[in-house]
């Protein structure tokens, strides 16, 4: 199946345009949300949620015998925030750290949840089945009225984050400052994790409770590569979020036996690890580049300190020198050589090396100079 | 009871143990996500292994499970080392990408694996006693009982072998290095341990009550007691008891053993978490309430000693002049006569000696700035406290 044709298939058929319009919605509102988790350094939070949901979904079902996606939601939902501020009271309250409360929390609610699945598993309501889809999450599921409900909450999360950005943004940064400002920075707080929560909940139908943590941190992991700015990163986490939804459908629709989940996350986890890899500023790549032209420069610069000594002992400076003197010294190359003799430093002269007089002052006040140029 | 429910008790104990013990030092190194990151992360290496192995509780694909947990550790430190992020994003970025492949692994091959998710996460404890080791064609008892023991059997020989060089590269890295203990060593050890209990309770419980019985116990018992040996006794007690208790909850609901156990794990942290004699929540509140009030005495106290004049010292007066509501007027009023420091005579309050003593004192710890002195001379002075 070629490009164009899937396209038009994204256009004309009901389920894949369904889910492809799911699956791109969830990750923008997740890659937007999750921007703020992985600032306030609660990457993980997400996970926790994600598992704390889980009981949720189990007691909504018990209470009202049906599987409207939209009651399920609203026990994750509860569930979620339960779990969340039980974590907040553990780690305020006693001295356990976060990533045991963290955990605590979520596999003790999983572990909850669990039970009660397996309990309802075995009473005799037919409609029980298909419960375990949030564990693993099938987009396939999605209806149009799933897809509503998505658009509305990004919506209004969309409304609340410009409503409220400059608080978000400043709580984010400085939260003694934002206090100092006279701030309720209780409020704000908790209406970022609410929404965050909220962000977590939409997405179990589609990814699962186990990648959800994933589609939260992934997207905005990648964006903070990119740049220094709270907005851009938004912006970016929320495009990248949405394309590994799009990409991801669009994969796991052209393979037999592909989970769309999963595929997900891996489109996720690549464009992170392409943003660590190739990010002009922060990135592994550049940097070790600009690792290795450093130490060339350094190696330089010993090349010229050295050739300076010899020179020193001249009363001529531009007396010719053997390069074979330079060998037992480890720092020059022919490159680097070169380098110099562009800078007009050094004039070759078959095997011979005289430094100029350019060359010489440099040199000597190589180390005292406050600035150097970049050479 | 019969033997299966003797047998599966049995597994459900030993796992509890095996993962009390690395979850103590997991909860005490503040790395107890690392053990959700490995229960998940391993799932790949389980499927490899299943393809290579076709036998879930050999020995190889235990290793190569194990392999992988380790692989999730260094991946993390490698992520985290480069700055890019921080330690729990790296942490966050990892285990669902691995967890993925294994998913998709699955999924792809679903024809041929004897193996889904669901049991891989969850865990099926009830059938383990029907899968037998067969020696010479005689029973020696279920595969995972062996499984786990044996791995209980090589943390435990490792715990007592190295328990003071866990102990010190524990709670004081930096003298453990300087002791010629390798800090690494010993992390990445704690690492293999954690990962090869993970990968062998896994087919029995499944990986989340991994999590659950390595970190819910030990967090419990850290709420208990600050010393390590205790702290160990109390897990591996905790541990038991929700194996024991949780499987017969479940046996009355007919429902997931290992969401059971959890689920009782859970129960005993919420009755430690409210009633720990000392870091329980009622226990800090009540202490919080106490300080209030103890610090509202004192300054109470020191206004007595500031001001001589009848007016300033009436009751009357004190109630509009500190500003406080009635309620917390009176409960001050009342400690502070009820530990003799002050005296009321026609409706006006004086110093007693005692009083005057404590005061002073205590102005002298304030103007030096050695407020937590006060806590040690409250000791001496306080027949009640707030």
């Amino acid at each position: 199946m070629d490009i164009t044709e899937y396209i038009q298939l994204v256009f004309t058929d009901y389920t894949l345009r369904t889910i492809t319009l799911g699956t791109a919605i969830l990750g923008a509102v997740t890659g937007m949300l999750g921007s703020f988790a992985v600032l306030r350094k609660q990457s993980l939070l997400g996970d926790a949620i994600s598992h704390a949901a889980l009981p949720g979904i189990a007691i909504a079902f018990l209470i009202t015998g049906a599987k409207d996606s939209n009651t399920l939601l609203i026990g994750a939902l509860i569930s979620g925030l339960i779990g969340t501020f039980w974590i907040r009271g553990i780690v305020s309250k006693t001295h356990l750290k976060s990533d045991t409360a963290l955990g605590l929390i979520l596999s003790l609610f999983f572990g909850f949840g669990m039970l009660l699945l397996t309990f309802i598993q075995k009473q005799p309501n037919a409609n029980q089945a298909g419960l375990d889809k949030y564990l693993f999450g099938q987009a396939a599921t999605l209806v149009e009225s799933d897809v509503w409900t998505m658009a509305i909450v990004t919506g209004i999360c969309l409304i609340v984050m410009l409503t409220f950005w400059k608080e978000f943004k400043i709580l984010l940064f400085d939260k003694d400052y934002t206090k100092t400002l006279g701030f309720n920075t209780k409020i704000i707080d908790i209406l970022i994790t609410v929404f965050i929560v909220l962000a977590i909940v939409l997405g179990l139908q589609t990814v699962g409770v186990v990648l959800m943590s994933a589609m939260l941190l992934a997207p905005a992991a990648a964006a903070r590569q990119w740049t220094n700015s709270l907005s851009v990163m938004v912006f970016l986490a929320a495009i990248f979020g949405a394309s590994s939804g799009i990409l991801g459908t669009a994969i796991s629709a052209s393979q037999n036996n592909l989970s769309t989940g999963p595929v997900i996350v891996l489109v996720a986890a690549v464009f992170v690890a392409f943003s660590f890899i190739f990010s002009p500023s922060r990135g592994l790549l550049f940097r070790q580049i600009r690792f290795i032209k450093n130490r060339r420069d350094l190696e330089l610069h010993k090349t010229l300190t050295f050739m300076h000594h010899i020179a020193e002992t001249h009363e001529d400076i531009s007396h010719p020198h053997a390069i074979k003197l330079l060998n037992n010294f480890q720092g020059y190359t022919k490159n680097t050589l070169q380098k110099l003799v562009d800078k007009n430093y050094v004039q070759l002269n078959g095997n011979m090396w005289s430094l100029t007089k350019t060359g010489f002052e440099t040199a000597a006040n190589l180390y005292t100079k406050q600035s150097t140029k970049d050479e | 009871m019969s033997s299966a429910q003797l047998e599966i008790q049995l597994i459900a104990c030993i796992v509890a143990v095996a993962c009390a013990i690395p979850g103590t030092f997991l909860v005490l190194r503040k790395m107890a996500m690392i053990s959700d990151a490995i229960s998940h992360s391993i799932l790949p290496g389980i499927v490899v292994g299943f393809f290579i192995t076709q036998d879930l509780n050999s020995p190889l694909l235990i290793l190569l499970a194990a392999l992988t947990g380790i692989i999730t550790v260094v991946l993390v430190e490698y992520i985290q080392k480069t700055g890019l992020v921080k330690e729990d994003t790296a942490i966050g970025l990892v285990f669902p990408a691995l967890f993925s492949i294994g998913v998709i692994l699955i999924a792809k091959n679903a024809n041929d694996v004897h193996l889904d998710v669901d049991a891989v996460l969850l865990g099926e404890l009830a059938f383990a006693p029907f899968d037998r080791l067969f020696i010479n064609g005689t029973d020696v008892g279920p595969k995972s009982l062996w499984v786990v023991g044996t791995i209980l059997l090589i943390t435990i020989t490792l715990l007592i072998l190295f328990f003071k060089e866990l102990k010190i590269s524990t709670f004081d890295k930096g003298l453990a290095a300087s002791l010629g203990l390798s800090p690494a060593i010993i992390h990445y050890g704690l690492m293999s341990v954690a990962s090869v209990t993970t990968v062998g309770a896994f087919d029995a419980v499944g990986a989340i009550l991994v999590v659950a019985l390595m970190i819910a116990p030990a967090a419990a018992a850290y709420l208990l007691t600050t010393d390590l040996k205790k702290m160990l006794a109390l897990a591996i007690s905790f541990g038991i008891f929700s194996a024991i208790l949780g499987y017969w909850v479940a046996h009355w609901l007919d429902a997931s053993i290992a969401g059971s156990i959890t689920t009782v794990l859970g129960f005993v942290f919420l009755m430690v978490y409210l009633f720990a004699p000392l870091k329980g929540i009622i226990a800090v509140m009540y202490r919080e309430k106490q300080q209030r009030t103890e610090v509202s005495l004192l300054t109470f106290l020191l206004h007595l000693k500031n001001h001589d004049e009848v007016e300033e010292r009436h009751v009357n007066h004190l109630n509009e002049h500190i500003n406080w509501q009635k309620v917390r007027a009176k409960t001050v009023l009342d400690l502070a006569l009820k530990n003799n420091m002050i005296l009321i005579e026609n409706n006006v309050v004086s110093l007693t000696k005692k009083g005057n003593d404590f005061t002073s004192k205590a102005i002298d710890y304030i103007i030096t700035n050695e407020d937590a002195q006060i806590e040690d001379m409250k000791d001496d002075f306080f027949l009640f406290r707030g």
